[in-house]
């Protein structure tokens, strides 16, 4: 059997499409975790996201507002995770929880009337070129506006964060909140910025799912996935970099998991179904080794409230 | 141009407690201003109003005749004060480049000329490209310091800066500002130091419990007379006798060698050393050069090797904390309300928890809670701790007092070695007598002890015998009379 070159192009490009999400949650998380908030709910953040986009994909009809509506839904629901762990200085992992549970019931029920709807597709760029490279076409061309935002990301927020006054003092408020509000940084407003960008992202995560990769509605569609996109920060040692190739190897096993189940190989599908859990976290931990520079990029303040007394 | 700073009736209420009381002061550029009292007296309080930390409930301030509003430490800034905390307010996982231009708008290439310029005229040499976490409290205190000259201020303050500086480092620090104020910067010096006063300053204000009780030129006081001012009555000054020389051995380390996994830990490298009954041995240092791995293996936090120590005969290096204990081992740790008490719990629980089993404390498992106030009582009446309510939570205990209590607690069973690290760090003249008299008098009890600290003026008055650690590594053990402060400042710095 001569395996078809296009046909290697067409799975790589189906692993990097289902890498997607998980950048786009990751990366946004990261921003928040940076600043030293820790927000579990980015599982919920998701969801709220995947069902705003596709409802209101249906009613409007635009997808431009559907996107931008679940971006904006996001930001909504973790601007109550922010009024509660910044302004209320609630405690960062409680609230993380409730706000997915909230999210993943809230979507449910909103969602009850849009299932078995089916999706609108969505406009891809470069179509045409798909076939004039061998290989590499498939991989370059033909995908939405939201898979290259996503690929481009990591490396925006790697440049954010290292190059720009404002990726500085966010760093500097998950090192220390308690020097950057002696520096005259207004810490909380920091906070919630972060954590509302972090929602916009999960929000745009959960979109890209409803909208594009599976454009449907199903309810708790997003499986999991704001998980993956947690430990992938954690696992990253908060390098948006390594949180790309994170999500290349989870999305690349989950793939290939499919069609090893598919061929029949002889593995316990239960085993083949973890595998991309277990070989992503161990990836991840092997090339992070460098306790230096796991201090270096790890917020000291992560999880812990900060309250401004006089 | 001249600067003039004034305080005007500030007055800054806690619950429970006036910080400060209708406090006035007037500063004038030129000069170097000593801010001096207690712990508690009220001077971080005046100087954080002062920086727009805290905002005062009464009184003014005026720069040049201009009244301050400072709400935030984004005014003082603005309005040119500048202001060097006890704590550093450093980001550690940054570089010193990041922490220098974060509260700064200007381009990044024009604030890096002006470190350079900085740098150079005032002698100071610091990698601007590492992370702030691998540098030494006197570097770390320079970034602060080159973060406030950025501004070019009219004022800086400085808060209880020598804290943290060896000799060395506190006499280039003094240089340093000795410069500054010629250049017209107008200093204000926070201490409860009085040596550094005397040396540095011009004129001195002393307070006490909130309150100015002074102000006054260096030149019309002494130390006894400003340290009579700061307590509000005459201290006694302590004296050890010189100890019976006794040949009695009771602990001894032989080739100890700790490796610690975290690469901000200090390895400990080949400690040899003994302690003989009665004697007290000093161990100082820099903090950060293996102190508190050093403590954490005597007091058995770390196990080493079984034969690493030998204590009245019994090798007991595999032995944990509860076990050194019943051999006669007492320890005070460095960090009181997170090492050697538990914040929330009362004062009586907290005496009960190093008492396991030489105590009846404890019946078939059940707490004995009478017994345990009683003896609680005892100590709190003996150790002169200021306070009669056994059942307040420790974190409530000033660290004099609580101090007092663990020094206490420990002292009350009678143990052979008491080991403590830093037992006077941040307390105040009145709380650092106190328990430099009760460390005499251990062993004047022919009792031993280590000592451990970072304060070469408390380790030469009460050691028999010194020695520095450096980089994990014990110099030779020198007997006190030989050593002088500047010879422990070199040792501290690494030299032979």
């Amino acid at each position: 059997m001569i395996i078809d070159i296009n046909f290697i192009g067409l799975i790589i490009a189906s692993i990097m499409a289902s890498a997607v999400p998980l950048i786009l949650a990751s990366c946004g998380e990261l921003i928040t975790e940076r600043s030293g908030v820790l927000n579990l709910g980015v599982e919920g953040m998701m969801i709220i996201g995947a069902i705003s986009g596709f409802a209101l994909m249906t009613v409007t009809g635009s997808l431009i507002i559907a996107i931008f509506g679940a971006m904006l839904a996001g930001v909504l629901i973790s601007t109550i995770f922010a009024f509660l762990t910044q302004t209320l200085i609630t405690n960062h992992v409680a609230t993380g929880l409730a706000l997915t549970i909230f999210g993943i019931g809230i979507s449910a029920m909103i969602g009850k009337n849009f299932v078995g709807i089916p999706g609108k597709e969505f406009p891809v760029f470069f179509e045409g070129l798909k076939d004039t490279i061998p290989l590499l076409g498939p991989i370059l061309f033909g995908h939405s506006i939201v898979f290259y935002f996503a690929f481009a990301l990591p490396f925006i927020t790697s440049y954010f964060l290292k190059k720009t006054k404002i990726g500085l003092i966010v760093r500097a408020v998950g090192d220390s909140p308690e020097s950057a509000s002696n520096q005259g940084i207004n810490v909380r407003l920091v906070r919630y910025a972060c954590i509302l960008y972090g929602g916009a992202m999960s929000g745009l995560a959960g979109a890209y799912l409803s909208m594009i990769y599976t454009p449907q509605w199903i309810e708790n569609m997003t499986g999991g996935r704001g998980w993956i996109a947690l430990a992938l920060v954690v696992f990253s040692t908060w390098n948006p970099i390594k949180i790309l190739i994170g999500a290349m190897i989870f999305g690349g096993l989950t793939i290939i998991q499919f069609h090893m189940q598919a061929i029949g190989v002889r593995i316990p599908v239960q085993f083949l179904t973890a595998l991309p859990y277990i070989v992503t976290i161990i990836v991840l931990v092997v090339i992070s080794r460098d306790s230096r520079k796991i201090r270096l990029s790890t917020p000291s303040s992560l999880g812990k409230s900060f309250h401004k007394d006089n | 141009m001249n600067t003039n700073l004034k305080i005007s009736n500030v007055t800054k209420i806690y619950p429970g407690c006036i910080a400060n009381d209708n406090v006035s002061l007037e500063f004038n550029s030129g000069k170097i201003y000593a801010l001096l009292g207690e712990n508690g007296a009220g001077k971080s309080t005046l100087v954080k109003i002062l920086s727009g930390v805290i905002i005062p409930d009464e009184g003014k301030i005026y720069l040049n005749e201009n009244n301050l509003k400072l709400n935030s430490p984004l005014d003082a800034k603005k309005n040119d004060i500048g202001m060097v905390f006890q704590h550093f307010n450093l980001f550690e996982t940054l570089s010193v480049f990041e922490n220098l231009i974060i509260d700064s708008d200007e381009h990044r290439e024009s604030l890096r000329e002006k470190i350079d310029t900085i740098m150079k005229k005032y002698n100071f040499s610091i990698d601007l490209n590492i992370p702030v976490l691998n540098l030494s409290a006197g570097q770390k205190q320079k970034v602060e310091i080159i973060r406030c000259l950025i501004r070019s201020p009219k004022v800086l303050i400085m808060d209880e800066p020598t804290s943290v500086l060896t000799e060395q480092e506190t006499s280039e620090l003094f240089l340093s500002l000795k410069k500054f104020s010629e250049e017209g910067i107008l200093i204000i010096y926070i201490t409860h130091k009085l040596k550094e006063v005397m040396q540095l300053c011009d004129e001195v204000a002393v307070m006490r419990r909130g309150k100015l009780v002074s102000v006054s030129e260096i030149k019309n006081e002494n130390i006894e007379s400003l340290a009579n001012k700061m307590v509000g009555q005459n201290l006694k000054t302590i004296k050890k006798k010189k100890a019976k020389t006794s040949s009695d051995q009771l602990i001894k380390i032989a080739n100890l060698n700790f490796t610690s996994e975290d690469p901000f830990e200090t390895n400990l490298i080949d400690i040899n050393f003994s302690v003989n009954r009665g004697e007290c041995l000093g161990i100082a240092g820099i903090s950060g050069n293996g102190q508190s791995e050093l403590f954490q293996v005597l007091s058995g936090e770390i196990i080493s090797e079984k034969n690493s120590i030998e204590f009245n005969n019994n090798y007991i290096g595999d032995l944990n904390p509860q076990e050194r204990r019943e051999y006669l081992m007492a320890f005070s740790p460095e960090d009181r309300l997170e090492q050697a008490a538990i914040p929330q719990m009362k004062i009586f629980e907290n005496v009960a928890l190093n008492n396991f089993k030489s105590s009846n404390f404890f019946n078939n498992g059940l707490i004995n809670e009478n017994k345990i106030k009683e003896h609680s009582k005892k100590i709190i009446s003996d150790f002169n701790v200021n306070t009669d309510n056994i059942e307040l939570k420790s974190q409530f205990l000033s660290g004099g007092n609580l101090q007092k209590l663990i020094i206490g607690r420990e002292l009350i069973t009678s143990p052979d070695l008491l080991i403590c690290f830093n037992p006077t760090w941040g307390l105040d003249v009145g709380a650092i007598n106190y328990i430099h008299e009760t460390l005499i008098k251990i062993n004047e009890q022919n009792k031993s002890i280590i000592l451990i600290s970072t304060d070469t003026d408390e380790l030469l008055k009460l050691s028999d015998k010194i020695s520095v650690i450096h980089k994990g590594k014990l110099s030779k053990i020198m007997n006190a009379e030989e050593v002088t402060s500047e010879k422990l400042g070199i040792l501290m710095g690494g030299a032979n």
